[in-house]
């Protein structure tokens, strides 16, 4: 009788400690009061901070934190066709997206920064939503790189290159058609949470991460590769469309700052 | 006494603007550059001022301009200077620096065919007569080209063709004539095809 005991507590305390305490308070991932791990509320984002301008030497660059997450985007460009010139376009641009992690962005070190298939998946994901929204008509037989890198990984890495690229494109001078803004939400409890953390997307969170111009309300791409039920679907987009827009807003803010301190510095 | 009609006030914009802002109705404006048209609406595609120019004609033109201009990208019937890389019997390989007056971030690369150096004689040109590695030459764009090619450039007018060429001392060679350019310090002459520099570009 005393081997089983012992051989059940050595089991509970090998499980996450989220599953053992799941329905204790302050691991909730969304308590009765409607307050989530780290203390936001249900449809409150994380803070972001950006800045545009960041290096000197790339046509664009931006640096954008999201409240730990943190990425670095540069934009080249555009220029000619270099690699493969069998994959030029005659009638548009390329565009060419690189996403990695830095090393030190995870708890633990990163062993393969780049070139596995979680890095590679991203990089076409990044791809198909900026040739939605940059107008690749008007360079033809050309090429746009965008590198992103992350820095400090806390969840939603696709959202926060996204929001990281699209200043660093604006910086370059590329013509958009609009903003590109992401985010990623979840399902927990028959409520949307908006722009998850990672504690919150690695707890079984069913998770959606939406690409969206925010003016014309049109979705440049929608992910996810989780279990939901069809009817909660509907509700999981609208957060993730109210989100967009919040996170839009700030870009907007950033853009219009960054235009005001750039024509200071040339005095206009 | 007669009554004008009331112009409409002309829209107002916030002095910065950023991609996806609406600008004013396609009845107002003509869209001109750093825009889009969207259901009748022009909308802004850059971050940056807006510039409303009176050309003339009924209608003011919309443009969006930045500080730094963009990359340009040289278009077919743009006069580009670039720099000979490598020549070949069959044709010239070129790097382009200049779009017209605005030096170009990165370099794009260019062809001369042996047949689109001369308007006249096409088949007697030989490209070591006409260009060397290291010229300087104006040329115009004549295509895009395909995958394969690269732009394709004429020098086949008076006022394309070797602008800045060294001779085979180092020295910068002095133009003679439409074919021939003569070094200053060996007093050799070396054929290229010159390009006719209007007067008015020349330095007194």
């Amino acid at each position: 009788m005393g081997n089983v005991v012992q051989r059940r507590t050595r089991g509970a305390l090998r499980r996450c400690p989220f599953e053992v305490c799941g329905n204790m308070a302050g691991l909730e991932l969304l308590s009765d009061q409607g307050y989530r791990l780290d203390g936001r509320k249900a449809t409150e984002l994380r803070k972001v901070q950006a800045r545009m301008g960041v290096f000197a030497q790339a046509d664009g660059s931006a640096y954008l934190e999201q409240g730990n997450t943190k990425a670095l985007a540069v934009v080249y460009g555009p220029h000619e066709m270099r690699g493969s010139r069998s994959r030029t376009r005659h009638d548009q641009a390329v565009i060419n997206c690189q996403y990695s992690m830095a090393t030190f962005s995870t708890a633990e070190r990163k062993r393969r920064p780049h070139g596995d298939r979680k890095s590679t998946e991203m990089s076409l994901h990044l791809k198909q939503t900026f040739e939605a929204a940059v107008m690749t008509q008007l360079y033809p037989r050309s090429q746009i790189d965008i590198y992103v890198k992350i820095l400090q990984s806390d969840g939603g890495n696709y959202s926060v290159c996204v929001n990281a690229a699209t200043l660093a494109v604006i910086d370059a001078g590329i013509p958009m058609r609009d903003y590109v803004c992401a985010c990623t939400v979840g399902f927990v409890d028959e409520t949307p949470l908006a722009d998850l953390c990672y504690a919150e997307e690695s707890g079984g969170v069913s998770s959606l991460a939406l690409a969206l111009l925010p003016r014309g309300g049109q979705i440049a791409l929608l992910q996810m590769d989780a279990r939901l039920h069809q009817d909660h679907l509907e509700a999981l987009i609208e957060a993730a469309m109210t989100a967009c827009k919040g996170v839009s807003k700030v870009l907007d803010e950033v853009v219009r700052q960054h235009l005001q301190e750039v024509s200071v510095l040339t005095g206009e | 006494m007669q009554i004008f009609p009331p112009t409409p006030p002309l829209p107002v914009f916030p002095p910065c603007l950023s991609p996806g802002d609406k600008l004013c109705s396609v009845e107002d404006c003509i869209p001109g550059t750093g825009v889009y048209l969207r259901h009748g609406y022009i909308y802004s595609s850059l971050a940056g001022y807006v510039l409303r120019k009176n050309e003339g004609e009924e209608l003011p033109v919309i443009s969006v301009v930045r500080e730094t201009e963009t990359q340009l990208l040289p278009d077919v019937g743009a006069i580009v200077t670039c720099k000979v890389t490598s020549i070949n019997p069959r044709f010239a390989k070129v790097h382009i620096l200049y779009v017209g007056s605005t030096p170009l971030k990165d370099r794009f690369r260019g062809t001369i065919r042996k047949e689109d150096v001369r308007a006249t004689e096409k088949d007697k040109v030989e490209t070591y007569k006409s260009f060397r590695p290291g010229d300087i030459v104006l040329a115009k764009v004549i295509s895009l080209g395909d995958v394969q090619s690269n732009y394709l450039l004429t020098t086949a007018e008076n006022e394309l063709g070797v602008v800045v060429a060294h001779s085979e001392s180092g020295a910068q060679m002095v133009p003679i004539s439409w074919c021939e350019m003569q070094c200053p310090r060996t007093h050799s002459k070396e054929f290229r095809k010159v390009a006719r520099v209007q007067p008015e570009y020349l330095q007194a």
